[in-house]
């Protein structure tokens, strides 16, 4: 996987991610019934994270960054499907215990990814122009959803940005011609 | 590669299919502000025109399914919603339609709120007559609730409604007034929703006014005289409301009183009528929050509240702002307990023996008892099922309890006991709150009850309108 395909898959995550995240925090919110089980789900998503990051990193040197990726994408376009149907406290728990290990596997593969480049000299310059094009994507992403949920219920959204993760791993799958 | 593409296309269109096909099943639960009563229902929908009203209740006709009415959805016993049943959400029907300021009356859809109105009618004066202390409301839901507030010259709200308009259980939509459908008047108004949608409602107002705010303790064994006498004697004592002790210290014993007196001089009014907002919520919230949990915590509230409500003495507030009781602090959000009211009357002369009876029930039973307001409602023969039987005063106790069934069980025993001690002094109680009542309570307090399903039946044949209060009061 070349560095311009790396960046064009990550740009298309982050931003979905993005554009999905304050609507996932709201409906976590309402489905759970307290500020505790709120506590509760979103400790477990980080917790989960922890404990498989070494395992991940030892899995991305073993298979490649490349399938590490594809398994995230395709993962989160599962995860996009099931949101909508969540009702019980025990479902959200489910999700994100899986959303832990999917954002575990992101994050871990774009550090590692980013790392294995030798240019040593010119890294911080080339992760500085990553990260510009990373969060311009995000923040268009979560501006364009500002006018979209006007059209959109949200659990349309959700399904919006599973088709969005299932085009993203295309572009990973695709032969390296760009 | 494109073995790839296509394996991961097959998975995911079966999976999105799956997802769809499940998301559509989906069960949707509701559930009204006193959160004992979770209930699967089929739909809910949200209407903004008569004709969307109209084609969801002949939809509903032809499907064979039952319809629930819902506001605030602040009753707590399942008025609003029914098992397996169409959810008619009235809140964005909510447009005023005529508002005559010179002949004082209004005409609003009934998912109009208080606050709605007062926003409306405050710059040219006028203020609603009879309303809950909070503006929250919807008037349709008020209406189907018979409410009453801090309003001491005016009776319920029954009394300050002129006509209404009614979309029948047939899918008809007729005009309901004291000459016109004169016999469903009084059972719509205080009829939970059971006779079809009220649409829309034409009211009387009256003036805003300047008051100035009286305050003071009082024994409660004072209470009744000094509101005879004082209050209901004096004309310009326009509102009231009274504060009773459930800190150990004092446990109902002492009271607070605050009246509303009409100024002399009403040319200022005009310098207090811009409508206030809610205030800092925190830190009643948090005083609130000792109280629940420790006897202490409601000693400390009971001192505090009696110097802040005392210390507005002498204060002016206009009626307008009067009937903005904040409301926000009162949220609570809790996974395993939840707070709900209860409303007790009882005739004036009666008080005093029965808050030395209910205080010896209370002092044998466990009950996390949060606040009591009092307050004066007038005589109401008009509504079918009407709470006042005579001048009363009116006991809103709020409690904090557990949802679990053994919770619900344990203060179902003390509400019952409760109950009975009214019933024993010639009061009643509330309707819109939990199913604790027995039937026989029901039948003791509201003996016209049995006229009044008889009447929903003959009106609505086929139990079009359905809630769970008329599933559990009904048989």
């Amino acid at each position: 996987m070349n560095f311009r395909k790396f960046l064009i898959a990550q740009s298309i995550l982050i931003a979905a991610s993005s554009v999905v995240f304050p609507f996932y925090l709201l409906l976590i919110k309402n489905v759970g019934d307290s500020y505790s089980q709120f506590g509760w789900a979103y400790g477990l998503f980080t917790l989960t994270a922890a404990l498989t990051y070494p395992i991940i990193g030892r899995l991305g040197d073993r298979y490649g960054d490349k399938k590490m990726l594809l398994i995230y994408t395709l993962g989160m376009a599962a995860v996009m499907l099931l949101i909508p149907l969540l009702y019980e406290v025990w479902q959200v728990y489910m999700i994100q215990i899986m959303m832990g290990i999917l954002g575990a596997i992101q994050k871990n593969t774009e550090k590692a990814f980013l790392a294995r480049n030798n240019d040593n000299e010119t890294a911080g310059e080339r992760i500085g122009k990553y990260h510009l094009q990373i969060s311009l994507w995000s923040g268009l992403g979560i501006i364009l959803t500002g006018y979209l949920i006007d059209f959109l219920t949200i659990a349309s959204l959700f399904y919006l940005i599973s088709f969005v993760y299932i085009i993203a791993s295309f572009v990973i799958i695709k032969r390296e011609r760009i | 590669m494109k073995k790839s593409i296509v394996i991961v296309s097959t998975l995911y269109g079966i999976g999105l299919i799956l997802s769809l096909w499940l998301y559509n099943h989906k069960p949707i639960f509701i559930e009204d502000v006193g959160q004992l009563l979770p209930t699967k229902v089929k739909e809910i929908h949200s209407a903004t025109s008569e004709a969307e009203l109209q084609s969801l209740v002949k939809e509903s006709i032809n499907n064979n399914e039952k319809i629930s009415v819902a506001g605030m959805q602040h009753s707590q016993g399942g008025q609003t919603y029914y098992p397996n049943g169409v959810v008619i959400d009235m809140k964005k029907y909510n447009k005023i339609l005529d508002y005559n300021p010179h002949e004082k009356m209004i005409t609003v859809q009934s998912g109009t709120t208080w606050e709605d109105i007062q926003q409306k009618i405050n710059p040219d004066h006028l203020a609603i007559r009879v309303m809950q202390s909070q503006n929250i409301f919807t008037v349709g839901g008020s209406i189907s609730v018979n409410a009453h507030g801090r309003d001491i010259r005016y009776g319920s709200l029954i009394d300050t409604v002129e006509s209404f308009r009614l979309l029948t259980p047939q899918g008809d939509i007729i005009n309901v007034s004291r000459t016109e459908n004169s016999n469903l008047f009084p059972l719509v108004i205080g009829g939970y929703g059971l006779f079809g949608i009220i649409l829309d409602v034409t009211m009387h107002l009256t003036d805003d006014e300047l008051y100035q705010i009286r305050s003071r303790s009082i024994d409660y064994q004072d209470y009744p005289d000094y509101f005879t006498h004082d209050v209901k004697n004096n004309e310009n004592i326009r509102m009231h409301i009274a504060r009773l002790s459930v800190a150990p210290d004092s446990f109902l014993r002492d009271m607070y009183v605050t009246d509303y007196e009409l100024t002399e001089n009403q040319n200022n009014l005009a310098n207090y009528s811009e409508l206030k907002r809610d205030t800092l919520a925190a830190p009643q919230k948090f005083m609130l929050g000792l109280s629940r949990y420790s006897d202490w915590g409601k000693n400390l509230l009971w001192d505090m509240q009696n110097k802040l409500y005392v210390g507005q003495d002498g204060n002016y507030i206009t009626r307008n702002n009067a009937m903005r009781g904040d409301s926000k602090f009162m949220e609570y959000d809790n996974p395993s307990k939840t707070e709900i009211l209860q409303e007790y009357f009882v005739p004036i002369d009666e008080f005093s023996m029965y808050l030395d009876d209910l205080r010896s029930v209370l002092e044998k039973e466990e009950l996390n008892l949060l606040n009591i307001t009092v307050r004066y409602v007038n005589e109401d023969n008009e509504a079918v099922l009407s709470y006042a039987k005579e001048d009363m005063f009116a006991l809103v106790l709020l409690i904090n309890q557990g949802k679990n069934k053994k919770e619900i069980e344990k203060t179902k025993k003390v509400i019952q006991k409760m109950i009975d001690v009214t019933l024993q002094h010639d009061g009643s109680y509330y309707l819109p709150y939990y199913s604790y009542p027995t039937q026989a309570q029901m039948d003791e307090a509201y003996p016209k009850n049995k006229e009044f399903f008889e009447q929903k039946k003959q009106f609505d044949t086929n139990e079009l309108f359905m809630n769970l209060f008329y599933k559990e009061y009904s048989q």
